[in-house]
């Protein structure tokens, strides 16, 4: 089976009945108006290589990876678009495609490092000097941090690490962290076609969750939300996967945090992992909400525009990703907000290089929320775009 | 050294607003129409415009290279409309959606022919005014292929079609003239001969449509929706006859025979996993709504529910039934990743005939309808009278039945039913087309539509395009156009 005729009735579903509405969401297609790249057209080439009308060209390639996954085109649909894009990628690697160059290279670095930034394992551990967590160990804990790489090795996010740890503790939550012995969590992977790697990768943080006695994973990546949620679901397991906004959410509503409120104006971006593909919505905003006055961009929710960095988009084509960026910088900034939240790092690394607003993560927003007064200068910075 | 039509269009628009690769070309090849996957017609290259100075050099090659030229929007068609046939070159329109200019104060605006017509409500939502030209297709469906196209609306018989809203049009002639057709911000002239007019139903075969100025309206504050059924459609006719003589202001009419509600109701079998349940003795539908004022509102459909008892009619109570019809002719709020479409069409599509019949035999064609249908062995989803028409009963009818679009032998009979309806149609002192236009399935019968006028059409088509390269085959069939 080469990966495509699984879908082949859904391709002609979607041929069959050619509705286009996975246009209007789209922000790919909202940028470069080339119908190929919308999901209408994406189905329809992948309908013509079955049939044999035409080769793998550059053409076919770019229809296959330019696309940051976003999954506006499911909503607006009923078929699995966003399954069938991520196997028209492993198609084309399994036909004989090379990798994009960006890509081979986030690919040899997982492998190497269990990151794709090329950073040192150790690295994955910095953010916690000073903090007094405790490393997993078999039996040990329930609940599990799952920092995820890119805000581990990356120096602006940590903070939003921190402050996802310190809050936690301020709860009274008992967790540990893998320390720098954290896997990667195999979204990229599984994002750029990189199939069997993913699979033998899913596998692996299955066994080594289930081995440590783990009941809860706490995320503070979506992308690990929505992937280790899948993992776990896939093999079987009983963990329970969170995100770090819906604990603290919790932790907040039980009163179990102090939060001061002001009358600042702020927005919230729906991470797409985390809002359209992992159905959590609502908790961010609850937490918004304790702190300011939250405005809502038009597209919101399920209709939240991708800030355009996922799904290896940023990595090889960064033009086109950074105007996916810059719309969405221009949405927040119309509803007179002056921050921007969000819970994600890679929307939060995409936003904060378009100028324009204050972008900041929602963990990072609670924490100065509940410093007291005086103590509030000592918090962690915060990232002025 | 001579260039190649291909090469002249690179030369003139630059690289990136060309695109030559097969597999671009491929996906441009077929509209929303039932056809076999196998029925694709590629065009030789897509064109991606950006203005109407864009347009005009990419007709003036074709011209001198004899090139086909089709135009597109969304390729929503229901009939291959916008389907290059002869290949040649396709200008992909919508990326030309700009908004050129909004006026509230004379409710105008002004926008290049490729925004959608969601697109243009949503500018002009600030200003508390709509475009109630409102297809299904509206998220997709363009300013200038719902003009090509003279698409149905939801909301005709208040604000009537397309035609009722374009005051002004530009269009690129099949020469490469640039032209405005129309009366700037007039609502209407006395002035001349309506060539604007022309373009309604055109399918670009005068023009390529590049910008419009369209009439806007003031939003209603509320909106009542509800639903009615009767023994028979005729007194569903009989009943919107009596409300518009009352002096009702009905802002959106649609009679359903009882089979088409199970087709409407996607929202409601996703919530109760079970088809809506309506009188037995029910065969008829209405879907009715007022809107404006609330008090207005309220005062009309109290007047209008009074008179229902005169024709037997009753009120639908269950509002998850309206409302669940309502998202599939308007709002399209279906459960995220449920979409009504395709989730209706994994097995089947729906398949239409668009003909409108004089409004006392709408009774007598539906008989027709299923008759017709049954003969050609289609599974009927059935018929929509949708009135289109400001303050007046006339009606478009969508005739509909499910097409198996994996099997060839299947959409053959579609088209012969599609084809039978068309004619009988016109016996019916009526008209074959409504909504779909004629395209290249209805070209055939022109004659029998039209008699001895389809000659002073086929001068008009060679005024505008001498050379008969705009959307080839579509209207008359190629060789008609040399007639």
């Amino acid at each position: 089976m080469s990966g495509l005729e699984e879908f082949k009735d859904e391709l002609e579903v979607c041929f069959g009945t050619s509705c286009g509405f996975c246009e209007r969401g789209c922000p790919v297609y909202q940028t470069l108006k080339v119908k190929t790249l919308c999901m209408k057209g994406r189905n329809r080439t992948m309908l013509g290589l079955v049939q044999g009308r035409f080769e793998i060209s550059p053409a076919v390639i770019e229809a296959a990876f330019q696309c940051t996954l976003c999954g506006n085109c499911d909503r607006w649909c009923s078929l699995k678009n966003t399954e069938h894009t991520r196997a028209f990628r492993e198609y084309l690697l399994k036909h004989g495609v090379e990798p994009m160059k960006e890509h081979a290279s986030i690919v040899a670095s997982i492998r190497n490092y269990g990151n794709p930034w090329f950073q040192p394992r150790s690295a994955r551990n910095r953010w916690t000097r000073g903090l007094n967590i405790p490393k997993a160990a078999p039996g040990q804990q329930d609940v599990l941090f799952f920092a995820g790489c890119t805000s581990a090795v990356t120096k602006q996010l940590t903070p939003g690490l921190i402050a996802s740890a310190k809050l936690l503790q301020r709860a009274g939550v008992k967790f540990a962290t893998l320390g720098q012995e954290e896997p990667c969590c195999g979204s990229t992977l599984m994002r750029v076609g990189q199939r069997e790697a993913y699979d033998e990768l899913a596998k692996k943080n299955v066994e080594r969750f289930e081995s440590l006695g783990i009941k809860k994973i706490v995320t503070a990546c979506p992308g690990c939300y929505t992937a280790l949620k899948k993992q776990v679901e896939e093999h079987g397991s009983k963990i329970q996967v969170v995100h770090v906004s819906q604990e603290i959410a919790g932790l907040v509503k039980s009163g179990k945090l102090e939060v001061r409120r002001s009358h600042e104006r702020m927005t919230y971006h729906d991470p797409c992992h985390l809002g359209r593909l992992g159905g959590v919505f609502e908790e961010p905003r609850d937490i918004v909400k304790e702190v300011a006055t939250l405005v809502e961009m038009p597209n919101n929710r399920y209709e939240s525009r991708c800030c355009g960095a996922g799904a290896g988009l940023q990595s090889a084509f960064p033009k086109l990703s950074r105007e996916l960026g810059s719309k969405r910088i221009s949405e927040a900034k119309a509803t007179g907000a002056t921050t921007l939240v969000t819970s994600c790092p890679f929307c939060e690394t995409q936003l904060r290089t378009i100028p324009g607003i204050r972008v900041i993560d929602l963990m990072e927003l609670l924490l100065e929320a509940t410093q007291p007064e005086e103590k509030k200068n000592s918090g962690p910075a915060k990232q002025a775009s | 050294m001579l260039m190649s039509f291909t090469e002249e269009l690179v030369a003139a628009l630059g690289k990136e607003k060309v695109l030559l690769d097969p597999s671009e070309r491929f996906v441009y090849g077929a509209d929303w129409s039932p056809r076999t996957s196998d029925e694709f017609f590629p065009p030789e290259v897509v064109v991606l415009p950006r203005t109407t100075k864009d347009v005009q050099k990419i007709v003036s090659i074709a011209y001198e290279h004899s090139v086909p030229v089709t135009a597109g929007g969304g390729l929503t068609g229901m009939l291959g409309g916008a389907v290059p046939l002869y290949g040649g070159i396709y200008i992909d329109t919508t990326t030309m959606n700009g908004v050129i200019e909004i006026d509230p104060k004379n409710q105008t605006i002004r926008v290049q022919a490729g925004a959608t017509l969601q697109e243009v409500n949503d500018a002009v939502l600030p200003y508390d005014l709509w475009l109630p030209h409102q297809p299904e297709s509206k998220w997709i469906s363009t300013v200038g292929a719902a003009i090509a196209c003279d698409n149905d609306s939801t909301f005709g018989v208040r604000y009537g079609k397309i035609l009722n809203c374009l005051l002004s049009a530009q269009i690129v002639t099949g020469t490469g003239e640039i032209l405005e057709l129309g009366h700037r911000k007039a609502h209407f002239t006395s002035s001349g001969y309506k060539l604007k007019d022309l373009l309604a139903g055109s399918e670009g075969t005068l023009g390529v449509i590049t910008e419009a100025t369209l009439k806007l309206e003031p939003i209603p504050a509320t909106r009542r929706v509800d639903m009615l059924v009767f023994p028979r459609l005729g007194a569903a006719v009989d009943y919107l006859s009596r409300l518009l003589k009352a002096g009702l202001c009905i802002e959106a009419a649609h009679i359903n025979c009882k089979r088409r509600l199970k087709f409407y109701t996607h929202t409601y079998r996703q919530k109760f996993g079970r088809d809506p349940q309506i009188p037995a003795w029910a065969e008829a539908l209405l879907a009715i709504s007022f809107a404006g004022d609330q008090e207005i509102v309220d005062e009309q459909r109290s007047y209008a529910l009074k008179l229902s008892k005169d024709f037997e009619a009753q009120l639908v109570e269950e509002r998850e039934l309206v409302e669940s019809w309502w998202a599939s002719k308007y709002t399209l709020e279906f459960e995220p990743f449920k979409q009504n479409w395709p989730d209706s069409q994994k097995e089947k599509k729906f398949g239409a005939a668009d003909p409108g019949v004089p409004v006392g035999r709408l009774e007598e064609f539906y008989h027709k309808f299923i008759e017709v249908a049954e003969k050609h062995g289609l599974d009927i989803i059935g018929m929509n009278a949708y009135l289109e028409h400001p303050n007046s009963i006339g009606f478009s009818l969508s005739c509909a039945v499910w097409v198996d679009y994996r099997n060839m032998d299947e959409v053959k009979r579609f088209r012969e039913f599609h084809d039978e309806l068309s004619k009988l149609a016109i016996a019916f002192e009526g008209t074959m087309s409504t909504f779909m236009s004629d395209t290249y399935q209805k070209a055939p019968y022109l004659e029998l539509e039209h008699g001895e006028s389809l000659k002073y059409m086929r001068e008009v088509k060679r005024l505008f395009d001498p050379k008969g390269i705009l959307n080839p085959g579509k209207k008359f069939g190629r060789q008609e156009e040399s007639k």
